[in-house]
């Protein structure tokens, strides 16, 4: 899937871009507020949200559907000094600032870093509320695109996007076909209460982190058959899914903290919410992270049972999952829950095969 | 565009070196106060293979069709409309000016709307974009475009792109807008502002969806603030922006492929590949 970028400068990189760089160093060196500058992107995890993930624009999007574009412009613009509230990213992105500055003080000179990057296609003019939103919040986000109804995709790969978050699931799944990791956001009811010191990410295993080979198997052919198949294959990898990149990224950082004895009190900790089993099919995904090189600090192998109440204790910031039967199961739950459309997973609800509509020609 | 034979009003030629203007008669003459002068380089325009007959078009053509095609929404809007794009091809050299004939025959037969054409020499083509009244110049050579923007006539260059795009696409740099106290301020500040506050006007006939023309505000360097104040400063001067890209540092080639503006506008003379 997504590869990780490059680390060693490409022989063709030029000038100009050093130039610009040389020219923002020098732009918030001299800034009076000590805000932290951006890290270079070629470096950095990059994230990217959407204005409707990182803030709450539910009333907002509805005077867009009911009174189309102008209306919906004209409003933002009208409350463009009203700061947004918090939406289903933001816990995420601020837990994102924190690890940033457990980083900065640990490696002052590092460009290995968060970059939390907004990505959205509002108009510009809806994007002054949107500054003066970040402005409210305190949040570290200094590089975004407004792209005015034009598809993010090539702007994430333009700004080689390690994750992509958005409550649009058309875009979510574009960018997961060209190979960047994303998922469509959902925000709970009522949210369960987060750490503040540390990032926690969960994610299910089958269809995000691997591929869902081993998925079709159980939609097509049932249980028996794949724990079988899972035993038999114990040894061989699975293939990589959309979010293995993201949990490698994750990893790279973490090893920043342990390399400084800071491992029991590193500030990222990951998870895994598996249905498989311990017993039968939980080896191969062991053994598959291992052959990769990447730990996860959880396993947790429900057999089968829900995820809801194992998430309520874990309190993630985020939860990836493949299937929407199991995004609700969390989100009821208060868990932040992010889907993943990629797979055969898509196809079926729990385990009945949706219902296409006849393809319109 | 008509394709009739010339019924050319050639103003008074003697020496070599003097200014000539010849009204394109096929195209109708805008208003003088209602219309935005732009003036674009035969250079520019016809850069391409050459035919026997008509020169092949270079890097400035997907430029005027992106005008025309503004110019026609307009005055579907409002067929009485006279906020249009007035087109002035300007030779800046004498060799092109020897071959006049077919600049002005090559414009026609690629469908062009130029209104009139400026024969001149590298001495006194300035002379020409004042005396028309020219709002922005547009070349493919920097050292025109620097002297053109030192004597306060807005200039930008024009490179070559990838793809253009139908729709035109004007990109400012937002951190010439925020930044004015950053060394003396440019001959050509007060061009640019009106020229900002027209395209506004102009961009203000459209809505937000399905516009002819889209305003791009790229800051390379500043902060989130520093672009959220260029989008408020050019709001302030009439302008309202469509899209808006704040890098802080990143960069900004990949981005620039995306955005595929057709000219920049900055401080001074800015090339797209600057």
């Amino acid at each position: 899937m997504s590869a990780m970028k490059p680390n060693d400068a490409a022989p063709t990189e030029d000038s100009g871009e050093e130039k610009d760089w040389a020219a923002a160093k020098a732009f918030f060196d001299n800034l009076k507020t000590n805000k932290p500058r951006p890290p270079k992107p070629r470096y950095a995890v990059t994230i990217a949200v959407s204005s409707r993930t990182l803030f709450n624009m539910v009333a907002e999007r509805k005077i867009y559907e009911d009174e189309g574009m102008e209306k919906y412009v004209a409003y933002q613009v009208e409350h463009e000094n009203e700061p947004l509230m918090p939406g289903a990213a933001f816990p995420f992105v601020k837990a994102l600032m924190t690890v940033n500055s457990r980083l900065r003080q640990l490696y002052p000179d590092s460009e290995e870093l968060f970059d939390i990057v907004l990505m959205t296609n509002n108009h510009a003019q809806v994007g002054v509320r949107l500054i003066n939103s970040i402005n409210h919040h305190d949040l570290t986000i200094e590089r975004f695109c407004m792209t005015g109804g034009k598809s993010p995709t090539g702007y994430l790969k333009a700004y080689m996007t390690n994750l992509y978050l958005s409550k649009d699931s058309e875009k979510v799944t574009e960018a997961i076909e060209e190979g960047i990791a994303a998922a469509t956001m959902f925000m709970p009811e009522t949210e369960n209460e987060l750490s503040d010191t540390q990032l926690r990410v969960a994610f299910d295993g089958d269809a995000v982190l691997f591929s869902d080979e081993s998925e079709i198997i159980v939609k097509q052919h049932g249980l028996d058959t794949f724990f079988e198949h899972e035993k038999e294959f114990e040894n061989k990898p699975l293939a990589q899914g959309p979010l293995k990149c993201f949990l490698e990224a994750l990893g790279k950082l973490q090893r920043k903290f342990y390399a400084k004895n800071e491992r029991i009190t590193c500030p990222i900790r990951t998870y895994l919410v598996t249905a498989r089993s311990a017993a039968s099919s939980g080896a191969r995904v062991l053994k598959t992270l291992r052959s990769w090189g990447l730990e996860i600090d959880e396993a947790l192998f429900l057999a089968g049972a829900p995820k809801g109440p194992l998430l309520q204790k874990i309190k993630p910031h985020i939860f990836f999952d493949d299937q929407m039967f199991h995004i609700e199961g969390a989100k009821d739950l208060g868990t932040i829950s992010a889907h993943v459309p990629y797979g055969i997973g898509q196809k079926y609800h729990k385990e009945k095969l949706i219902e296409q509509p006849a393809k319109k020609e | 565009m008509s394709v009739d034979s010339a019924r050319e009003t050639l103003y008074h030629r003697g020496e070599a070196d003097m200014v000539a203007t010849i009204q394109n008669t096929d195209v109708k003459q805008e208003d003088a106060h209602g219309a935005v002068v732009v003036a674009v380089t035969s250079r520019a325009l016809f850069g391409g293979d050459d035919d026997d007959d008509v020169s092949g078009v270079g890097v400035a053509f997907p430029l005027l069709q992106a005008l025309q095609r503004v110019n026609q929404r307009l005055l579907e809007k409002d067929p009485a409309e006279s906020l249009l794009f007035d087109v002035v091809l300007i030779t800046t050299d004498s060799q092109q000016q020897q071959q006049s004939s077919r600049i002005v025959s090559s414009t026609r037969h690629h469908g062009l709307e130029v209104s009139r054409f400026c024969f001149s020499s590298q001495e006194d083509f300035i002379e020409s974009l004042l005396t028309n009244n020219v709002q922005l110049f547009l070349s493919t050579d920097r050292n025109e475009a620097l002297q053109a923007s030192q004597q306060g006539v807005l200039s930008a260059l024009l490179d070559r792109q990838g793809a253009p795009s139908e729709q035109l696409r004007v990109m400012l740099c937002g951190d010439a807008v925020v930044r004015p106290d950053a060394g003396p301020a440019p001959v050509s500040r007060p061009a640019a502002e009106s020229f900002s506050s027209r395209l506004g006007e102009m961009r203000r006939r459209f809505g937000a969806l399905d516009s002819p023309l889209s305003i791009v505000l790229v800051t390379s360097s500043g902060d989130r603030e520093s672009c959220g104040v260029a989008l408020r400063t050019l709001r302030s001067r009439g302008l309202g922006v469509d899209e808006a890209y704040c890098l802080a540092g990143a960069p900004r080639s990949p981005i620039l492929s995306l955005l595929r503006p057709h000219f920049l506008l900055g401080d001074g003379v800015i090339g797209l590949e600057d």
